[in-house]
């Protein structure tokens, strides 16, 4: 028995030895790669024959809204019936959040890229590098968008997608709560302990915390560290890009995060995002570190909501207590891909100038274009409040290992595992681990 | 003597309830607050509901599309398992029957390659999908689960043509039947058992897989039960009340199946263990 | 007899099928997979090196994956016992009993029939929702944990629904084993003087050996591979303390640093671990059932 374990083992290694010739490969992939160039090359020069079928392949992380861009996609289909004799089919995929990313790069990949497909804006240069988007800078629907939006998805001074979720937030609070305590916003980091305190003496627990989704508690790090480093530090992220600095700099921003933890919430690591915005609108915490993306379902659980939005103060200096200004995500375009010229009038569609309205309403996002004529919600108007008064920072595109890295910790500080210099010393480390890898 | 037997049997048959209660917990539950209003769930998971409230039910299965996409999963799992029990048959009887060098060769590679994980395989895997062109494709699908399943199939069928005695088949052979024949007029039908069983541990194996699916079909047509789960997880992911109720209809078919075919289940479980 | 060549011929004649599926689907994307763990890909850009074996060396010092290494054998091991050792008892107690068999057995076997992923979900509701309701309002307080936040919790959490997923399984192949015992040996061992634990020792125990090889190496091979409850569970957190190998590479060629090729090393290293410490299994309970 032993022997033909043996032999087994033996045959296995043979296996591997003989079939492992990698140079192979590489030549049939590529070859594989020309073939469909040609293939595709044949498609465009055919495309002049009239009433043509087209398939266009979209792939999207907004699965709440489903509904609302099916919707959308049946209305691009209709409308190009119509005025261009083109029947357009298209098949829209729309994965899980957590699953996005990954069926995104399978497809990439496999050379099986979507016509279009949406990303988080703090990758759009990693994709713009790898040749896969679209330079959209000339198209009719990107000259109406504001300029600090546009700003936000510009790649050396070329525009490479069509924003779509773009959002001014910092700290979501109920505003019955905060009046009931007789508080208002606080502008320093003093005054938000006051506010906690008279919160609590008001027996309102004073933070919502939902740590179970790693993005949520990385939040926080957004808003101190855009905060921090704006109104005191504006070289730092350059200098961290260049292994030149280190959070060391900023550690001031575990003031605050420590002051949230230890007034927030209960069972946080057994609260994920969406039940956590459900919590806070019934009531389970008077402020929350999060996005107005969430507002959809904080005001869907509980219409009567008083909703607003204030900066998070970090220090006792007000200069630094800033509205993040973001893009999140970023509809592109595929560059190779077969019906180019379709996706981007799909694209240019998503800012028409008499649906896109209707739609940016129905999802709760943010106006982004001078199109965009609907009253925005009052929380939106508190945090552009600040954005006119000057007191606002585009968000900090920090390397998403980083960002990834930052979640992971600050659950790790939460449950106690990791203490502030431990952080610092790993994000130094992850940081320059970025740098090294994308040289 | 007689009386602590008795005591006996009703203290195992006490912890046995015991055990049996919280292994059903996780269904129990869902299946109770599946039927409860948001409002309610919240207020208290543990009470019946007070009255029965449908419409999480009939708003899943609209949005799971669930008798389409029940269709699909049986589709896909009924030709998996009829790729994979044909090709393993025929492959585990010759390579028992023939006693060359090639022959152990090619069992060697089978059985070691099922401790190949998945993820390493994974992109690869994708690129040849796309390179045939069977992407979206439960036919297709099908055959992967064939080439993924079936070195423990023909691990199986090995070891059970094994106990057959050759006799049959060389009585065959002289009546005048060519190899084909002797396989499926001798051969296959003594094997039945064994088919059975390879048919059930991988029905339930492509039933329940999700990751694969998750690549491969990106077509909402095509979607399978666990996909369109998942969508509906997305799209609701901070209603208990609608995750639960796309819970219980996802489990409902295999649990119903189970329940009819429980004995076969059983048997080809234990038959495909013991054996192999 | 038929010459070697004639009889390879028709061998592979009727493997065909079998062997074209097989080496599409599995050896090709196997091999290329070894290849890719050789290079630095990153998954997304079209150009990469070949730069031999140095994502391997990389491994050597890379804590993360060395840690989520030792989070997986702690978790191979504990599941390992936990579960045979439960569905050993429960397939004994089960035989024993004399009314309600199938019953019992069709109520432990059922998760078995339920996917992981749906099976994941019912359970993340009892840990987020039905425990602290009551904690909360029964006054048991034991219950108030952390369930997926605290390191040790998560663990236990993770065992708990691995077992319910894997128990009633190993517990029908034990049956079977059971039911091989002939009766006429146990009476004997009776006749002798043997009580039920001497008997269960001495006499079923050894007669059950395939049984337990079975599902040893069942266990071990498919908790090495763990992924879909703890992702679905704890998502490898918090932070990484809960990560397992499969997780730690999902992580590795999708997320941050979005490394391909690194992660395929690292896919390559569990496959060698796996496989020998399978042999060594294998190996071990073989030498054992031939000295019975």
């Amino acid at each position: 028995m032993k022997k033909k374990l043996v032999s087994m083992m033996l045959l296995l290694a043979m296996t591997l030895t003989a079939c492992g010739n990698g140079g192979e490969n590489t030549s049939a992939d590529s070859k594989a790669g020309e073939v469909e160039e040609t293939a595709s090359v044949e498609e465009v020069s055919s495309e002049t024959a009239p009433a043509k079928e087209v398939e266009l392949n979209i792939m999207m992380s907004f699965p709440q809204y489903m509904d609302q861009w099916e919707d959308y996609c049946d209305q691009f289909e209709a409308k190009m019936l119509a005025e261009e004799n083109v029947k357009v089919t298209i098949n829209l995929e729309m994965p899980s959040a957590d699953q996005y990313d990954s069926i995104l790069q399978a497809r990439l990949t496999g050379d099986d890229t979507p016509d279009l497909f949406t990303i988080q804006a703090n990758n759009i240069q990693t994709y713009a590098n790898a040749g896969y988007l679209t330079d959209l800078t000339n198209e009719e629907s990107i000259a109406k968008v504001y300029d600090n939006v546009k700003e936000t998805v510009t790649v050396d001074g070329k525009v490479m997608g069509v924003p779509i979720e773009s959002t001014a937030w910092s700290v979501l609070y109920n505003k019955q709560m905060f009046e009931d305590a007789g508080i208002t916003p606080p502008e320093t980091l003093d005054e938000l302990k006051a506010v906690c305190v008279a919160l609590q003496e008001k027996g309102y627990t004073p933070f919502m915390l939902a740590f179970q989704e790693q993005w949520v508690p990385q939040l926080m790090t957004a808003v101190t560290l855009g905060g921090k480093t704006t109104g005191d530090i504006p070289d730092w992220l350059e200098r961290m890009y260049k292994d030149e600095a280190s959070y060391e700099e900023v550690r001031e921003i575990f003031d605050v995060i420590n002051l949230i933890m230890e007034n927030g919430t209960k069972r946080a690591m057994e609260e994920g995002s969406e039940v956590g915005a459900a919590d806070f609108a019934n009531g389970a915490a008077a402020m929350f570190v999060q996005g107005t993306w969430s507002a959809n379902t904080i005001m869907t659980t509980n219409p009567d909501m008083q909703l607003g939005v204030f900066a998070l103060p970090v220090n006792n200096n007000p200069e630094c207590t800033r509205i993040n200004l973001a893009t999140s995500t970023v509809l592109g375009v595929y560059a190779n891909g077969l019906e180019k010229e379709v996706a981007i009038k799909f694209a240019n569609y998503v800012l028409d100038d008499n649906d896109s309205s209707a739609l940016f309403q129905a999802c709760g996002f943010n106006p982004i274009s001078s199109i965009h004529a609907f009253e925005t919600a009052s929380w939106v108007q508190d945090a552009y409040k600040y954005v006119e008064e000057g007191r606002s920072y585009q968000d900090l595109v920090l390397p998403s290992s980083v960002t990834d890295e930052q979640g992971r910790l600050l659950q790790e500080l939460y449950v106690g595992s990791v203490d502030i210099d431990g952080i610092i010393e790993r994000l130094d480390g992850a940081f320059k681990e970025a740098n090294e890898l994308s040289k | 003597m007689r009386g602590s037997r008795k005591h006996y049997q009703i203290f195992i048959t006490l912890l046995l309830i015991i055990i049996g209660l919280f292994t059903s917990f996780p269904l129990i539950l869902a299946f109770i607050n599946s039927f409860k209003s948001n409002g309610e769930l919240l207020s208290n998971v543990l009470s019946l509901p007070s009255k029965l409230y449908f419409d999480n039910y009939i708003r899943s299965l609209e949005k799971m599309s669930y008798f389409r996409s029940l269709g699909n999963t049986v589709f896909l799992a009924v030709l998996a398992v009829f790729f994979m029990a044909l090709f393993s048959s025929l492959a585990g009887w010759k390579m028992c029957r023939t006693k060359t060098r090639l022959s152990k060769f090619l069992f060697a590679m089978f059985v070691f390659s099922m401790l190949i994980p998945f993820s390493s395989i994974m992109i690869p895997l994708y690129k040849v999908v796309l390179a045939l062109g069977i992407k979206n494709s439960l036919i297709g699908l099908a055959l992967i689960y064939a080439g993924l399943g079936e070195s423990m199939a023909i691990f199986i069928y090995y070891g059970f043509v094994k106990g057959i005695p050759v006799e049959m088949e060389e009585a065959a052979a002289i009546d005048g039947c060519n190899s084909i024949q002797t396989f499926f007029l001798v051969v296959f039908p003594m094997l039945k058992a064994t088919t059975a069983t390879v048919c059930i541990t991988n029905m339930l194996w492509v039933w329940n897989d999700f990751l694969l699916p998750l690549i491969i079909i990106s077509d909402n047509k095509k979607y399978t039960l666990l996909l369109s789960t998942n969508t509906l997880f997305g799209q609701y992911s901070s209603d208990w009340t609608a995750i639960l109720s796309a819970l219980i209809l996802a489990a409902l078919p295999a649990i119903l199946l189970y329940v009819i075919f429980q004995k076969n289940i059983m048997k080809g479980i234990a038959d495909g263990a013991v054996k192999g | 007899m038929q010459s070697k060549r004639k009889q390879n011929f028709s061998l592979i004649m009727f493997a065909l099928p079998a062997l074209v599926v097989y080496a599409v689907f599995k050896l090709y994307p196997a091999v290329t997979g070894i290849f890719y763990s050789m290079t630095n890909w990153n998954g997304l850009s079209k150009e990469y090196d070949f730069i031999g074996l140095k994502n391997f060396r990389e491994m050597l010092s890379d804590d993360y994956f060395w840690q989520s290494v030792i989070f997986t054998i702690k978790y191979v091991v504990v599941l390992l016992v936990i579960a045979n050792v439960m569905a050993l008892v429960l397939a004994v107690t089960v035989e024993s009993v004399k009314k309600g068999k199938g019953f019992f057995r069709t109520i432990f076997c059922l998760p078995n029939m339920i996917s992981m992923i749906i099976g994941g979900y019912m359970w993340r509701f009892i840990f987020y929702k039905v425990l602290y309701y009551m904690a909360d309002n029964w006054g048991w307080k034991f219950l108030d944990q952390s369930w997926v936040g605290d390191t040790r919790y998560a663990f236990l959490s993770i065992i708990i629904v691995a077992s319910w997923g894997c128990v009633g399984y190993l517990m029908i192949i034990y049956m079977a084993g059971l039911q091989g015992v002939p009766t006429h040996l146990l009476e004997a061992a009776e006749l002798d003087g043997a009580n039920g634990w001497k008997k269960f020792w001495n006499v079923t125990f050894p007669l059950i050996q395939p049984a337990l090889t079975v599902c040893l190496f069942w266990t071990l091979n498919s908790s090495f591979q763990v992924f879909d409850v703890i992702y679905s569970l704890t998502g490898g957190g918090p932070g990484r303390a809960t990560q397992s190998v499969a997780v730690n590479i999902y992580e590795e060629a999708f997320r941050g640093n979005i490394r391909y090729g690194y992660a395929t090393a690292k896919s390559t290293v569990l496959f060698l671990i796996i496989l020998i410490i399978t042999a060594i299994q294998l190996k071990t309970t073989q030498s054992k059932e031939e000295e019975l």
